[in-house]
């Protein structure tokens, strides 16, 4: 049965540092994507690293040559340890869309973060 | 199960560390000399390729140097439970890429006291490696010599990267040290750069994972100077160690040599075994970063061909961006016991020995 739990104030995290929390037995990372907010499982589904203590940040698009667009900034969180990038909103890896991050519905109540486990 | 991690890199903050261990010129230079960066950088002829996101674990974060080894203990040494880990250093076998051997070997001499002096003592879980700087292999043997006999050294460490294929008569002083001390000579990938400037044939590549996943070049090249070189029939008792080089090329590259020793073997008439014996016999991989292919048979079928019960041995990388976590090494569950340890215990005679005196 899925429950509702406390993370903390909307005002407690900023762009770029993601609050990780204790969300039943889970950990969880709660990232502001510019005025939304996103949670996904701290495991990567690559190796199992803490995925949300990697850096919050951009990426570069893809492109036909050779130009260095840096897009998406706060959108991509990179794995603590070996890199692999992720879409925060979708919890999906950008090298394979098939590999997946799991993700958890979070709730805005009264300036109050709330995340469903 | 007993794990016995044969890559774990004790960093420092600050390469500061080492000037209590140094004198004479050698800190002179060290404090007053010009470095790869600013103080507190470890002087170092730097390679063509920058890592983008850098090499440390991005959950590894020491604020001080207290903090690299209580960072070491608590996610990796207890957190896996891991019997034995082999302490690498980190930039210290990047002395190889020095042009002045002498300065060089000063280094690596004030970073092996400091290892003894400050890492062993911290945990009786942690063994050492004599780094040398093979720049000059007659300072190397000294060093060797010098600090052989420590009960808690148990191997020789240099980097992949240098000036001529490890098999060279030139680097023999070294493995008379060795074989002496009954230590074994180890490489670990790094040192390109500087006067290691032939790391990948035919020129440096361009982009940091290009090369990364191709600087086994370097690996295959001393696996067959090694061999053809006679160094185990010089020393036949003398394990080479090849640490974070990857494995899965081994197999096709001994059917190689095989093959033309086969047709050739009159180049080399002191060899008296097939490559790939020498290599069962005299030769160990560490098994990290281990490949990855999405059918996990097919990587199964090539450490078969290589004997990969008895000549793998786990390292994990610690701390770095490629780390391999001993729970979930993907090797076939039958070689855990010997991948994960005993094979390490075979080759690293000292450890048995020093784990029996500690349970006393």
């Amino acid at each position: 049965m899925a429950e509702k739990t406390y993370i903390c104030r909307v005002d407690q995290i900023k762009a770029g540092t993601p609050f990780i929390a204790k969300v039943r037995s889970l950990s969880v990372g709660v990232f502001r994507v510019g005025e939304t907010f996103h949670a996904l499982l701290n495991i990567c589904p690559h190796r199992g690293a803490p995925l949300c203590e990697g850096p919050q940040c951009g990426t570069t698009a893809p492109v036909e040559e050779a130009r260095f667009i840096y897009h998406r900034e706060n959108e991509i969180v990179r794995c603590a340890w070996h890199g692999w990038e992720f879409d925060i909103k979708t919890g999906s890896a950008l090298v394979d869309p098939t590999v997946r991050a799991r993700t958890f519905p979070v709730m805005v109540e009264d300036g109050n973060i709330y995340v469903t486990a | 199960m007993f794990i016995v991690d044969c890559d774990c890199h004790n960093y420092w903050s600050s390469a500061t560390v080492l000037e209590p261990y140094l004198s004479g010129i050698w800190k002179d230079m060290f404090i007053e000399g010009e470095k790869t960066g600013p103080r507190g950088s470890f002087p170092h002829g730097h390679r063509p390729w920058f890592h983008p996101q850098d090499f440390s674990r991005k959950d590894v974060r020491p604020e001080t140097e207290a903090d690299n080894y209580r960072i070491m203990k608590e996610k990796h040494l207890d957190k896996y439970n891991v019997g034995v880990a082999i302490l690498t250093g980190d930039e210290p076998i990047e002395a190889s890429t020095l042009a002045n051997p002498y300065y060089a070997s000063a280094l690596v001499s004030a970073y092996n006291d400091y290892q003894i002096a400050e890492w062993l003592p911290k945990d009786d879980r942690l063994m050492g490696s004599i780094i040398i700087a093979p720049q000059d292999p007659k300072l190397a043997a000294a060093e060797i010599r010098r600090l052989g006999s420590h009960p808690r050294m148990v191997q020789v460490l240099a980097s992949q990267g240098s000036v001529k294929p490890y098999g060279d008569p030139f680097y023999h002083p070294i493995y008379e040290a060795c074989a002496e001390m009954r230590l074994p000579f180890a490489i670990h990938l790094g040192g390109h750069g500087g006067v290691n400037w032939n790391a990948v044939a035919p020129a440096p590549t361009t982009f940091f994972w290009e090369t990364h996943a191709i600087l086994h070049m370097s690996a295959i090249s001393h696996v067959a100077s090694m061999i053809a070189h006679g160094v185990f029939e010089k020393w036949p008792e003398l394990y080479f160690v090849v640490i974070e080089c990857g494995v899965a090329w081994v197999p096709t590259v001994l059917w190689r040599l095989d093959a033309d020793y086969k047709a050739l073997r009159k180049e080399t008439p002191w060899l008296k075994l097939l490559p790939s014996e020498y290599c069962r016999r005299n030769i160990r991989f560490s098994t990290q970063p281990l490949e990855q292919p999405p059918n996990v048979q097919h990587l199964w079928s090539i450490l078969e061909a290589m004997d990969g019960e008895n000549t793998l041995m786990f390292a994990s990388d610690y701390p770095h961006w490629d780390y391999d976590d001993a729970n979930t090494l993907h090797i076939p569950p039958s070689w855990r016991t010997k991948v994960m340890g005993q094979n390490a215990l075979d080759v690293y005679k000292r450890i048995p020995a020093i784990l029996t005196a500690n349970a006393a």
